[in-house]
């Protein structure tokens, strides 16, 4: 017997291009384009699926950052634009997520440092580059315009819009040709409003990727992984106002009560256990991107979905 | 005592030291505005000491008043106790106007066919060859005469105790009045001479907030008096919540007369103006949600407020008005609608009868909307009712410059694109002095269509325009400037008044979807919307399908059957063939529990969204607003 793996499914997920390489006038050594799927991965059968991407997410005031990851990083995490190099080249990223923390501090003013922290990692990395901005609506407007003009050319994907906020940060990303990443609070009907109210204001859906919100293993994932699940078999059944590639990233990892109260000893390998598990469940839901921190937890996903790929699930058939 | 003088109006009133301004205004029979009960929550009884001396909290209450008002003497009238001779100022947003109170039920072409009928006989006197009984004799007399034969006409004891007097005193001339009641017929007056023209009935639509009598000439099938009036329960607390806890608390009692004396007093104005005497009204029909007409009938409602919600009675009742303190004829009926449950009660059975849909094979969908809403989906087959919370977003309720239907009130408006100007009318035509339920429907609608909000409700305070600005916490909309409002200060539409209203909608939505559900339907599969209740009526339908109030239907299908429990009450009362449907409509009807409805959470956000998220559900409306919209795709 052979199953139907697309289970009468008929529709795609919109394809997103992040990154553009100097032949698409960025400056970046590679250009993804993720989405495309007509079904869930790592299923037998399935057209050719080379696994969600890993980005490494970084920021630029790491004093509020995990100590778990500041402890294994060391000093590099003072530099955020070493630090992307050594996620590029050391930790084995896919991608960059570059936090700009520095903007939430309380009466940030200094619009002109955002752009520079932008141009100084893109200028250390060559991978794609995602950039969540401020989270104050006074700057937004201004934080966004400069991360978008600094990074011009270059197909960034910049977060965060939510439906409370997203004007500032659609007008920067349709200024400068990004994309746009639409959080909502665990909920289909939330996720799917938002991508309507960005569409409305004139972003394309081929620049939204969507964030349904991760909450870490144990503390809630299972209802990111049923609002995942939901908006991910309602694209596949057609609506295109939810057919859009997912990033998930779930930060609290680090944070939950078992990491902070293990052992001293075994702290770091919890954390990195965490925060595998809880990305690997979340691309097994569908996620075209997964964020991590600690760089430990990168190679361990990587080779999990390789493995996954080589022995793609069985449908159950003979 | 005291004397406590209120003006304007100079009312006075003698009050007891150490009592409530409140009671004395109560008693002095002023209507105030007491949203809480008079618990000193709500700050709604605001009224001016001008001179004497009182006791009242100012540092406890001060939330409520401006430094300017306390200096002028606000006080609170609930919390507010006389300490000596008094004059005391209510200003107009205080006492509680005549709202717009729907009164107008819809034309019914019903067929005319009362279940209490007059007889008037002439008999020959008893001798000593014809000595049958006085009573033989009259029932007799009442059968040739073409009312319903003799024996099975019940007569009761003070019947018979007065036929003996009026037959002899009127030799013999006299007007036999029988009622058709639940177990056959009953004599229910005798009278001398003839007196056959004078028969009425009231039909009654009990509202927690309102009462509305129409008086029917039973003898021609005309309607003699119409007459409404606020349900003086209020002052026990404007909900129903409120109420019921009021009478936990107090006892039913008072709240069983203030329902008594609300519906007194629109008898006696609607047979005043139709110069009939209210002892020649034999038949009361009552139509009331389920916790107003256990309150009128004196029955316990306080185990219908918490779980599992149990209703003592939901069957049809009769009972002699005399044992309610009704003023009408001792001997008349009341008739009270049946219930399906605590929340669909003999109002939303009524509203049933008006709009005829349990006779019709095609389904229709019942919408009556208040603070709470109820919903009935069905045909003459199968029906589904369900209830819940609105919210009192719709009647204004929170809402900054929500306000009932009052005068002063906003109830249609409009904004011009580009300008963003509104072109609005009020009730009565005076300067506006806040918005109401169709107002705030119309408000939802043009802030969608001309962009100032996004289909969530935010508003987009990136637009360059006076009349968008953000206050301390929201942002919001001026519909009017200061000086030219009846109340001194900008009319605005606050953000958080938008969502108040969004999530009200939804629910309403929701509601509708999960009953479709239940029956296995969908929208176009609706033949008629029905309307129902004061709000329904003034709802522009057009704006209540653009915000997604309602599933989309063609708009000429959505009708609106204006106060469908007095037209409800009107048709049981003069058709007995309907009356007789009654309790089996009501046993149709399945009562869905919102709450445990699995799938009405996800409807219900769903909903919070304008129209809805589902679009395709809204192919006019989505069609519309891509022409007013900017849509790129």
């Amino acid at each position: 017997m052979v199953s139907d793996v697309n289970f009468g499914w008929s529709s795609t997920i919109v394809k997103v291009i992040l990154g553009a390489t100097k032949t698409n006038g960025g400056t970046r050594r590679l250009s993804y384009q993720i989405g495309g799927g007509t079904t869930l991965p790592f299923l037998e059968g399935t057209p050719d699926f080379s696994g969600p991407l890993i980005a490494f997410e970084i920021c630029d005031d790491p004093q509020n950052w995990s100590s778990i990851v500041r402890n294994y990083c060391q000093d590099i995490v003072n530099d955020c634009g070493e630090w992307a190099h050594a996620a590029d080249s050391v930790y084995g990223a896919d991608m960059i997520r570059l936090y700009l923390t520095s903007t939430r501090q309380r009466n940030f003013s200094d619009i002109a440092s955002v752009g520079k922290t932008v141009e100084s990692v893109l200028s250390k990395t060559s991978l794609p580059l995602i950039i969540e901005g401020s989270n104050e609506s006074t700057i937004d407007s201004e934080v966004f315009l400069k991360c978008g003009e600094a990074g011009e050319g270059e197909r960034l994907l910049l977060g965060t819009a939510e439906a409370g906020r997203y004007r500032s940060i659609a007008a920067a990303a349709m200024a400068y040709n990004h994309s746009v990443i639409a959080q909502s609070p665990i909920d289909v009907n939330l996720a799917k409003q938002l991508n309507i109210l960005l569409k409305e204001i004139g972003v394309a859906r081929d620049h939204i990727v969507i964030d349904p919100y991760t909450g870490s293993l144990g503390y809630g994932f299972e209802y990111s992984y049923s609002a995942m699940e939901r908006i991910r078999f309602a694209a596949l059944k057609g609506d295109a106002d939810l057919a859009m590639p997912v990033i998930c990233s779930a930060i609290d990892s680090l944070t939950v009560k078992e990491v902070r109260d293990a052992e001293p000893a075994i702290q770091d390998d919890i954390a990195v256990q965490w925060e595998f598990t809880t990305g690997l469940a979340a691309a097994a839901a569908g996620a075209e991107i997964i964020c991590v921190r600690h760089p430990r937890t990168i190679p361990l996903l990587r080779k999990a979905f390789t493995n996954l790929k080589s022995e793609k699930t069985d449908m159950g058939g003979q | 005592m005291r004397t406590v003088t209120f003006i304007p109006g100079y009312r006075k009133i003698d009050a007891e030291q150490g009592s409530t301004i409140l009671d004395a205004a109560q008693r002095a029979g002023l209507n105030i505005n007491v949203v809480c009960g008079g618990q000193g929550k709500c700050g709604k009884c605001i009224v001016y000491v001008r001179s004497g001396k009182t006791i009242f909290d100012q540092q406890k209450y001060k939330r409520f008043f401006t430094d300017d008002e306390l200096a002028q003497g606000a006080c609170l009238a609930c919390q507010t106790t006389i300490e000596s001779d008094l004059q005391v100022f209510i200003p107009d947003s205080t006492s509680i106007q005549e709202q717009k109170i729907l009164i107008d039920g819809q034309e019914t072409a019903m067929e005319f066919h009362p279940s209490v009928r007059k007889y008037y006989i002439e008999l020959q006197p008893p001798t000593i060859s014809d000595p049958s009984p006085d009573l033989s004799r009259l029932l007799w007399g009442i059968q040739k005469a073409g009312g319903p034969s003799a024996e099975k006409i019940y007569a009761p004891l003070e019947m018979l105790r007065k036929i003996p007097a009026i037959l002899r005193h009127s030799e013999w001339k006299a007007t036999g009045t029988v009622a058709l009641v639940p177990g056959g017929y009953r004599l229910v007056d005798v009278q001398e001479n003839d007196t056959a023209k004078r028969l009425y009935g009231a039909a009654v639509d009990l509202g927690s907030t309102t009462i509305v009598v129409y008086i029917w000439d039973l003898v021609t099938g005309k309607i003699a008096g119409v007459a409404s009036n606020y349900n003086r329960q209020i002052s026990c607390g404007e909900d129903i919540l409120a109420r019921v806890n009021f009478a936990r608390k107090n006892g039913l009692s008072k709240l069983q007369a203030l329902a008594t004396e609300s519906i007194n007093l629109a008898i006696t104005t609607a047979s005043n103006t139709a110069g009939i005497d209210r002892e020649d009204i034999y038949e009361i029909v009552v139509a009331g949600n389920t916790v107003m007409t256990h309150m009128l009938l004196g029955i316990d409602p306080a185990y219908m407020i918490s779980e599992p919600y149990v209703p003592v009675v939901r069957r049809a009742l009769s009972v002699s008005t005399g044992r309610i303190g009704i003023t009408c004829n001792p001997n008349g009926g009341l008739f009270v609608f049946p219930a399906v449950s605590d929340f669909i009660g003999g109002d939303i059975i009524a509203d049933i009868l008006a709009c005829g849909m349990s006779e019709k094979e095609e389904i229709s969908l019942l919408i009556d909307i208040g603070t709470n809403f109820e919903v009935v989906l069905g045909n003459s087959e199968w029906m589904f009712s369900c209830a819940g919370a609105a919210g009192p977003a719709l009647e204004g309720g929170e809402v900054l410059f929500g306000m009932r239907a009052n005068p002063g009130a906003i109830e249609k408006i409009s904004i011009e694109p580009g300008t963003l100007n509104p072109l609005y009318t009020t009730i009565n035509g005076i300067k506006p002095q806040g918005i109401c339920g169709s107002g705030l429907i119309d408000l939802l609608a043009e802030l969608l269509c001309t962009c100032v909000i996004d289909r969530t409700g935010r508003i987009n305070t990136g637009i360059a325009n006076p009349r968008i600005r953000t206050n301390s916490h929201f942002p919001e909309y001026v519909i009017e400037w200061a000086n030219r409002t009846g109340i001194g200060k900008d009319i605005v539409i606050t953000e958080n008044d938008i969502k108040n209203l969004i999530m009200s909608k939804a629910s309403v939505h929701a509601a509708c979807v999960t009953l479709m559900n239940q029956a296995g339907i969908n929208r176009k599969e609706i033949s008629t919307i029905y309307f129902a209740g004061a709000f329904g009526n003034y709802i522009n339908k057009k704006n209540a399908t653009i915000i997604g109030l309602i599933p989309e239907i063609s708009i000429d299908k959505i009708v609106n059957i204006g106060n469908g429990a007095v037209t409800g009450a009107n048709i049981a009362l003069i058709n007995r063939r309907m009356r007789k449907t009654l309790d089996e409509i009501a046993c149709r009807i399945a009562y869905i529990e919102l709450n445990a409805e699995s799938s009405f959470m996800d409807e219900y956000t769903s909903g919070t969204f304008l129209p809805h998220t589902e679009l395709t559900l809204f192919p006019m409306v989505q069609k519309l607003l891509d022409t007013c919209r900017i849509t790129k795709e």
